[in-house]
């Protein structure tokens, strides 16, 4: 095996003396692209077939290429030569792009960062330049090195360059501030003036390891932070290393040595595993990208496949490749502290590799230990065990120290608590946010999701990844996603912006507030808050505030524009909280829980902008459940879902009362659970999840299930339950539509709009009643029947309503129908007497209105004198009335509109009957309406159109 | 049809029969608020982002085009029903199994404008082609085979199918009905002949009697 030799195929044809010659793949393998600085062209190969493809030529340098680069997704390549030019051109197509940047010495290397938006080059100019790939200016210029630079490496997150010079120096830069990391000096061997050897640096691709060819035929692997050396690769090779290459998943290393062989480690090992001599010096090596080869090129030009490499026996070098995603260039110029904790390789290999090295280095692992700690305890707990059997030094023994106290210390409180509740037994339910799924390692979440949009996050290395997106992609502002150092586990969204927050992790990071407008007329309008000593527990937003409230039961009220305007201290632990306009409700804990296990809280509906509470109240839940949801319904009342599947509205009936208007176990669908998103008066809105799961996934995105709203009723004897599930809604629907009017018109505002609404849903809910009355008397309950009659609040529908159950032959219910209608017309009348002085804003209203609409009226009413009879005995004092009459001709009732065209006989004897009854009410009335001219010219004209359809 | 390509033979072209599967009903989740649409076909929407609602294929694909909406791949369109389906074509060799009328028009769409929008694109992709080419070549074979009479009947046959056999099938019934009625072609032959004579404005020969 040791002795196996590799075909090589030639690429570039070298004259004379040996050339350097590069090899690069793809992201995807499906191309390699060779260069040598003896040949002006540059070579993209097929990567599935070199052999039988012949190579795409790139011919666009006068002089041969020394340096080639590919960004990270392979879309665009890079290529330095000696003629002093830095070319980009578009891959896989090879097409030209544009010349970046020029120098006035030969270009040795190029290096893309992880996202591809900065080329790094360098060669034997002094400085490096970076180069910003979308406009080719020069980011910054990297002075520092004392001869040629040869070699470039971007760390995998993109915020350290590690470089070296033909002297052997290696040098790391921070690119926020430019400055030195750390400098090694002559740490490579001296290369000199022969440029067909390079030295170079090389991050492994977890990015903890900077591996660099040493001065005794090895490689030497240093500490990225410290540069501090860690271990070193020694073996077989009898000459200087002058090229390396990890493998993808960082297990194993290709080493190539003046020696002309080409060594394969096994770095957690440190031991070679393989070997392959060649003829000529191999300058240049890759992995092929997703399988167990690598490729090489001499400096003669001829490149060669090693296939499996790496025995089948041992790990493929394409397993467990580490995951780091590069940041974008805008966040590394917002460092921070805890950016250096970001990156978290957990090579637990390497770990036992590292435990000799020295308090820097353990400090590191130990400080990232801590920040995992509060997610995965018991492996913590593992790890501090593990950590005190070995010796470790001093300094980050005593931060474990103190760490430990403070959970012992915290571990004392959780106790004594645990001897209060121990009675109970049941716990209070913990605070929540609606809207938000259980955070889940290495998963998208969401953070909040409700009928606008919604905010997910993914932990990733450290630090989250947070996306906002709308569901209607056209109209809701482009929110660009978002690196969260903080971890943010709480967020809320509506049209302006949207707000998050972090619970408090160990002493040292607090809880964060932030909020980020969508849209604003300032630029950098975001801000954040920092609690001490406290930890946000629920946010909320709304029409021009953020609220959040703390573990201090403290409500604080920030502006849109970070203004603290207000705190308020909340009377109980809170357990959630949710904004829509102006009004915020905070639901939290009165006291510990019930023995029957039954949470005890209250709600409160804060006005922000009016600085008043609005409704207060107990929150009503099914015995054992958990309240899981909270919000407002599109038309703004308080809404509840529990962990029964009951969703309770609030309204202000019997003195605001929690009505249940669905419940799960009422649907048909059992395998199936409800997670609510929204409501509006009719229908549900919810995401519906296969049985065991409970919280929707974030992809496939999830689509939104309406269900209709359907009261728990008990089942009746009459069978009709949707009927009276409908019923039910309507009059309550039709009950807070008639207390907005009211609320509006108190102020004055315009309620026409509303009006309008009203009387839709009286037709609509008296339609709904005549279904009831007809299915009352096929079941024989006359006595629900009248009942029904009762409540119908149209005259025509009460008329259709009789004629109904004289088309049933029930001669005895129609008489007791229209003694109902007699009774009603009579009430009527006395209303309107009285009603006016009692409530003069409705008169306003009703005189309004009868003014607009006389004149036609009158004309109508002069021509029959039946209806004079009969307004007299109709005075309708409510606008709603007004408008029943006004539209009742085109009111359809449905099959009874039909049925009472074929009747029209019965219809007018009823007529008469009623009329012979009329007069004896009439005389008394008609003298007491004269006084209400104006209100009895309405009501002439009410009963007209009615008169007419039916005569 | 008026569309028709060729009335002789009624053949349509690939195109018309892929026009006509555009009226078929597909689910999609809108991204966007849009009341109602009222067309002569009927009343679609209204949309609200999030939630299914069912348009017309050609409607969905206007949608998908400008970003406003993704595909919900029909229920029949999974990886484990054309699996299934797949297998059961190639066990009966007379029987068809029960697709959309239009399956080929409809993934052919999908294909086009929702790739991703189907999960396993790749796999529901062969999977499909392999189903249609099963189906047409069982179909080629049944119909070499059949009887002589004034019908055939198959069921479950899409309309990518029908239309390319519709040809064949056609003629060779007539063809069949030509030979079970001999006296009948007598007939359509001397009306044929007399309608040429008059157009040939020859003067009128009486018929000779068999």
């Amino acid at each position: 095996m040791k002795s196996r030799s590799l075909k090589l195929r030639e690429a570039h044809k070298v004259g004379g003396s040996a050339a350097f010659c590069s090899i690069l793949w793809d992201h995807k393998a499906e191309h390699f692209v060779t260069s040598s600085s003896s040949d002006p062209s540059i070579s993209v190969h097929d990567g599935l077939s070199p052999s039988t493809l012949p190579p795409t030529i790139l011919r666009h340098h006068q002089d041969g290429v020394t340096a080639l680069a590919l960004s990270n997704d392979s879309t665009f390549l890079a290529s330095g030569s000696i003629d002093h030019c830095v070319k980009l051109y578009k891959f896989p197509s090879g097409e030209f792009q544009t010349i970046i940047t020029r120098f006035t010495l030969p270009i040795r290397v190029l290096a893309f960062n992880g996202s591809g938006s900065l080329l790094a080059a360098a060669g034997d100019d002094e400085g490096i330049k970076l180069i910003n790939t979308f406009d080719g200016s020069i980011v910054r210029v990297l002075k520092g090195h004392k001869g040629p630079v040869t070699g470039l490496d971007f760390h995998p997150n993109g915020e350290l360059l590690a470089s070296i010079d033909t002297t052997g120096t290696v040098l790391c830069w921070e690119l926020q501030n430019g400055i030195v990391s750390f400098t090694l000096k002559g740490v490579a061997p001296d290369t000199g003036f022969n440029t067909s050897i390079v030295n170079i640096p090389r991050w492994s691709p977890d990015g903890r390891i900077l591996a660099v060819p040493g001065l005794r035929n090895d490689v030497v692997m240093y500490d990225r932070f410290t540069g501090e050396k860690l271990f070193a690769l020694r073996g077989d090779h009898l000459e200087a290393i002058c090229y390396l290459s990890w493998a993808p998943n960082g297990k194993y290393i290709a080493t190539s040595g003046l020696d002309k062989q080409v060594l394969l480690w096994d770095v957690d090992k440190k031991q070679d595993i393989d070997r392959q001599k060649f003829e000529e010096r191999i300058c240049c090596m890759a992995w092929k990208p997703n399988c167990n080869a690598l490729s090489v090129i001499d400096t003669k030009g001829k490149y060669g496949i090693w296939e499996s490499l790496v025995p089948s026996s041992m790990l493929s070098p394409t397993v467990g490749i580490p995951d780091i995603l590069p940041k974008k260039r805008n966040e590394i110029l917002n460092f921070d502290d805890e950016i250096e904790e970001e990156l978290y390789g957990v090579s637990e290999s390497l770990n036992d590799s590292l435990v000799d090295s020295d308090a820097g280095e353990s400090h590191h692992t130990s400080r990232k230990r801590l920040r995992k700690k509060t997610l995965i305890d018991d492996d913590a707990d593992a790890y501090e065990e593990l950590n005190d059997g070995s010796s470790l030094p001093s300094a980050s023994e005593y931060r474990k120290k103190s760490h430990r106290a403070h959970r012992e210390k915290q571990g004392a409180k959780s106790g004594a608590f645990k001897s209060i509740s121990a009675s109970t037994r049941y716990k209070m339910q913990s605070p929540f946010q609606p809207g938000a799924t259980p955070l889940e390692p290495g998963k998208r979440t969401f953070l909040c999701y409700n009928m606008l949009g919604c905010i997910t996050t993914i932990e990733h290395e450290g630090n989250s990844r947070i996306e906002t997106d709308f569901h209607d992609t056209g109209r809701g502002p482009r929110v660009s996603s978002m690196i969260d150092i903080y971890g943010f586990t709480m967020a809320s969204i509506n049209e302006s912006g949207c707000v998050f927050a972090n619970p408090c992790k160990g002493e040292k990071n607090m809880s964060v507030l932030m909020y980020r407008p969508f849209r604003s007329w300032a630029s950098n309008s975001e801000w954040t808050m920092r609690f001490e000593g406290e930890e946000v527990k629920v946010v909320a937003n709304g029409s021009g505030w953020v609220a959040a409230v703390t573990s201090l039961n403290l409500l604080r009220i920030f502006s849109e524009g970070g203004l603290q305007k207000h705190i308020l201290s909340l009377d109980g632990p809170v357990v959630s909280a949710v904004g829509w306009k102006d009004h915020l409700a905070v639901v939290t804990h009165v006291s510990d829980c019930l023995p029957s296990n039954e949470q005890v809280m209250e709600f409160r509906v804060f006005n922000i902008s009016k600085m008043t509470q609005e409704l207060k109240g107990r929150v009503a839940l099914t015995p054992g459940s958990r309240l899981t949801w909270i919000g407002f319904s599109d038309e703004g009342s308080l809404s509840s879902y529990d962990s029964e599947g009951v969703l309770r509205v609030f309204t202000s009936q019997y003195g605001g009362s929690w009505i249940p208007v669905f419940s799960t176990s009422k649907e048909k669908k059992q395998e199936e659970n409800y997670w609510v998103v929204g409501l509006n008066t009719t229908s549900l809105y919810c995401i519906a999840c296969k049985h065991p799961e409970i919280f929707p996934q974030v992809t496939p995105k999830p689509i939104l299930t309406i269900l209709d709203l359907s009261l728990p009723l008990a089942s009746s004897d009459l069978g009709a339950a949707s009927l009276e599930n409908e019923l039910m809604l309507k009059q309550l629907l039709l009950y807070e539509t008639q207390r907005r009017v009211d609320d509006m018109a108190l102020v004055g505002v315009d309620t026409t709009a509303l009006e309008d609404e009203a009387f839709d849903l009286e037709v609509s809910q008296d339609k709904c009643i005549l279904r009831l009355i007809s299915s009352c008397c096929s079941s024989d309950s006359f006595v629900r029947a009248s009942e029904l009659m009762k409540l119908l609040t149209l005259e025509k529908s009460m008329r259709a309503a009789i004629t109904l159950v004289t088309k049933l032959k029930l001669p005895f219910l129609a008489e007791k129908f229209s003694s109902i209608l007699e009774e009603r017309l009579l009430e009527e009348a006395n209303e309107a007497i009285t009603d006016p002085s009692e409530n003069p804003n409705r008169e306003v209203v009703t005189r309004v209105e009868s003014k607009v609409q006389n004149p036609p009226a009158s004309i109508q009413t002069s021509e029959n004198t039946e209806a004079a009879v009969k307004s007299s005995a109709t005075k309708l004092s409510a606008t709603t009335l007004v408008r029943k009459a006004k539209v009742s001709e085109g009111l359809k009732l449905g099959k009874e509109q039909t049925k009472k065209d074929e009747t029209e006989d019965a219809k007018i004897k009823e007529i008469k009957k009623l009329n012979l009854k009329n007069p004896v009410n009439n005389v008394n009335k008609e003298d007491k309406g004269q006084k209400k001219g104006v209100n009895q010219g309405e009501a002439r004209r009410s009963s007209n159109p009615f008169l007419k359809s039916t005569v | 049809m008026a569309g028709q390509t060729d009335p002789h033979i009624s053949l349509f072209s690939p195109q018309e029969v892929e026009f006509m599967a555009e009226d078929e009903l597909v689910e999609i989740v809108p991204n966007m608020n849009m009341e109602q649409l009222n067309f002569i076909s009927g009343d679609f929407g209204r949309f609200i982002p999030q939630i299914p609602t069912k348009v017309p294929l050609w409607l969905a694909v206007a949608l998908k085009r400008r970003g406003k909406c993704t595909f919900r791949p029909p229920g029949w369109m999974s990886v484990d029903n054309l699996t299934q389906i797949l297998e059961a074509e190639r066990e009966s060799q007379s029987t068809f199994q029960a697709l959309p009328f239009s399956y080929v028009e409809i993934a052919r769409l999908l294909f086009d404008h929702a790739r991703d929008d189907i999960p396993d694109m790749y796999m529901v992709r062969s999977l499909v082609e392999d189903i249609r080419d099963v189906r047409l070549h069982k179909l080629e074979t049944n119909l070499g085979s059949f009887q002589g009479t004034s019908a055939v009947k198959i069921s479950n046959v899409s309309a990518m199918e029908v239309n390319i056999v519709r040809p064949f099938v056609i003629r060779a019934l007539e063809a069949f009905y030509k030979h079970d009625k001999p006296e009948a072609d007598v007939d359509r032959d001397t009306r044929s002949s007399r309608q040429q004579r008059e157009a040939n404005n020859e003067p009128r020969r009486p018929l000779r009697q068999r």
